[in-house]
């Protein structure tokens, strides 16, 4: 196997892992308080959230990527599960400010911040005291959007590098598992850095850890890039095991 | 023909994921799973002494991947078996796989409720073997509801091609790894969207309508139904009315768009039943739609809160 192949795949998969960590930053998740409008954001954890996001991107990825019989597109298959996680994340955010605002009667707006930085309308008297703010405001709307995107890019971009007749060559279910299982590392450290509840890219603990969750995927995926790299080398998952 | 055929099972496909969803949440409603089982949790410390089914197996999205792999599982070995009947052993195969799925389900359940209201012993909370007994059929049913049309959704999507005649239309993903991809997702949006409705409103209906409920109600808990002690199965029949359908919604629609923009795109890109002439162009027209739907998406979103904040103004109280 040639060199610069090797290459190309041990920084695409760094590349997917970065963008993942980066997109479980983006999440509006607000956790257990948020089902109880106690917490600004989506109502479940973020590895929980972001892997939902990431398998509906993955299995548009999949589809797209069997449109072409050799050497699939990748740059169109990875925007093609960008896209399946965004819009994944949309409706989930949408339905859910349909149900904090007709099921329990709360207008969404924001814990972290007196004034949403997208529609620049204050969020502080809106909020319920002793609170972190409740729903899905528009910034952290569109976060998730843009999490989504980030994520699903990501994700997609490491399944079409290892399901390429031109790159990895595994087998399509290796390659889903083998990316899903890359993603899903990214996703947990970067849940253990966040540490609880994150409005979005406004929320100042995005700016204060998103260094730290970089770095560290950095170097879990570099690892599980190395892993990759080795399995190719040996041909212990081409043609597949599955 | 066949493309309008395609059409149709995009749509059966779509009407499946809404009622996986539906169930979903209701049985994690009545089995209290997921985000609002802290509150279950913390009860009895609080001195709420309920009769809840308290389990939290896992996060929802992990125990219906479980739940739905099994299933996946069975089903393809099932169908392997009988390979020589044809796609007609999907009828025995799709329901076998699902009630062996959920039976799983329910065992983790018993041993969850029963470790978990074991370890209330110290704050006094005892364990009804009436509430015990009574939510495992619920329990178990609604999960195979759930569990039995996300399979189908899976052998639909594995046999796309065949099923509607149109070369290069089935997914390339096995049954059991389609079983286990949507069983994370809908798992994920039932615990995102229906829990809300569940945490927020049901079980705290005793306080202020309208408003975030403050931490200091965590735990305090509502108790009492319309007559007589509230159990869980009472959460379902409330629930069932708004969050569990709403709930479907969301996945219906996300399965929905995202076949439909792929299918459109494959139109587009000279879909014939010999298979697709031009993928680039099928999979640019797919995102393009794409971006659209997100666009717009948003757009309503914007919409919907601000006429929450006109119709319902700045929070009113102390």
């Amino acid at each position: 196997m040639e060199p610069i192949t090797l290459l190309l795949v041990l920084v695409c998969i760094i590349i997917g892992g970065l963008l993942s960590s980066l997109a479980v930053h983006l999440m509006p998740v607000g956790g257990a308080p948020a089902a109880m409008s106690t917490a600004t954001g989506i109502a479940t954890g973020c590895v929980m959230l972001m892997t939902g996001a990431a398998v509906t991107g993955l299995f548009t990825a999949s589809t797209v990527a069997s449109f072409w019989a050799t050497k699939p597109s990748v740059i169109l298959v990875a925007l093609s599960g960008a896209v399946g996680s965004m819009l994944m994340m949309g409706f989930t955010m949408f339905v859910a400010n349909l149900i904090y605002i007709f099921g329990a009667g709360i207008v969404p707006c924001s814990g972290r911040v007196a004034v949403d930085p997208i529609t620049k309308e204050s969020q502080t008297e809106y909020k319920t005291p002793r609170t972190d703010g409740h729903g899905v405001p528009t910034a952290s709307f569109v976060s998730g959007i843009l999490g989504g995107f980030s994520g699903g890019f990501g994700g997609a971009l490491i399944y079409v590098m290892l399901v390429s007749d031109s790159y990895a060559h595994f087998s399509v279910a290796t390659a889903g598992i083998v990316a899903m299982g890359i993603f899903i590392a990214n996703a947990i450290i970067a849940a253990y850095n966040i540490g609880g509840t994150i409005e979005g890219f406004h929320d100042p603990k995005f700016k204060a850890r998103i260094r730290t969750g970089l770095t560290c995927s950095l170097i879990v995926s570099a690892l599980c890039g190395v892993i990759v790299v080795i399995a190719m080398l040996t041909g212990t998952l081409v043609g597949g095991v599955m | 023909m066949p493309v309008i055929s395609l059409f149709a099972w995009m749509l059966v496909i779509a009407f499946l994921a809404f009622i996986a969803c539906m169930f979903e949440d209701l049985e994690s409603d009545i089995g209290s799973q997921s985000n609002p089982n802290s509150q279950i949790q913390l009860a009895p410390e609080m001195g709420y002494i309920h009769r809840y089914f308290n389990k939290a197996i896992s996060g929802e999205g992990l125990s219906y991947a479980l739940s739905c792999t099994i299933s996946g599982t069975i089903a393809m070995l099932i169908l392997l078996q009988f390979e020589s009947v044809g796609p007609k052993a999907a009828i025995l195969a799709i329901p076998v796989g699902a009630a062996v799925g959920s039976l799983v389900h329910m065992v983790r359940s018993s041993t969850c409720h029963v470790g978990r209201e074991a370890a209330h012993k110290r704050f006094e909370q005892p364990i009804y073997l009436d509430v015990f007994y009574g939510h495992l059929l619920p329990i178990a049913t609604h999960n195979f509801m759930a569990v039995i049309c996300i399979t189908a959704i899976a052998y639909i999507q594995c046999n796309l091609g065949i099923l509607s005649g149109v070369t290069g239309a089935s997914n390339p993903f096995p049954l059991p790894l389609l079983c286990l991809i949507w069983g994370l997702t809908v798992g994920a949006i039932g615990s995102s969207t229906g829990d809300i409705h569940y945490g927020t409103e049901r079980a705290f209906q005793d306080k202020p309508f309208g408003e975030g409920r403050r931490v200091v109600y965590h735990g305090q808990i509502c108790r009492y139904g319309d007559c007589g002690v509230r159990t869980s199965k009472d959460v379902a029949s409330f629930c069932a009315k708004f969050g569990g359908p709403a709930t479907g919604l969301a996945f219906g629609l996300i399965v929905l768009f995202e076949n439909w923009r792929t299918v459109i795109g494959m139109l587009l890109g000279g879909l014939s039943i010999e298979g697709l002439a031009n993928p680039a162009v099928a999979a640019t027209w797919g995102i393009g739609i794409g971006v659209v739907i997100a666009i717009v998406l948003v757009i309503l979103a914007r919409t919907l809160e601000k006429w929450a904040r006109n119709k319902y103004g700045p929070f009113v109280g102390e």
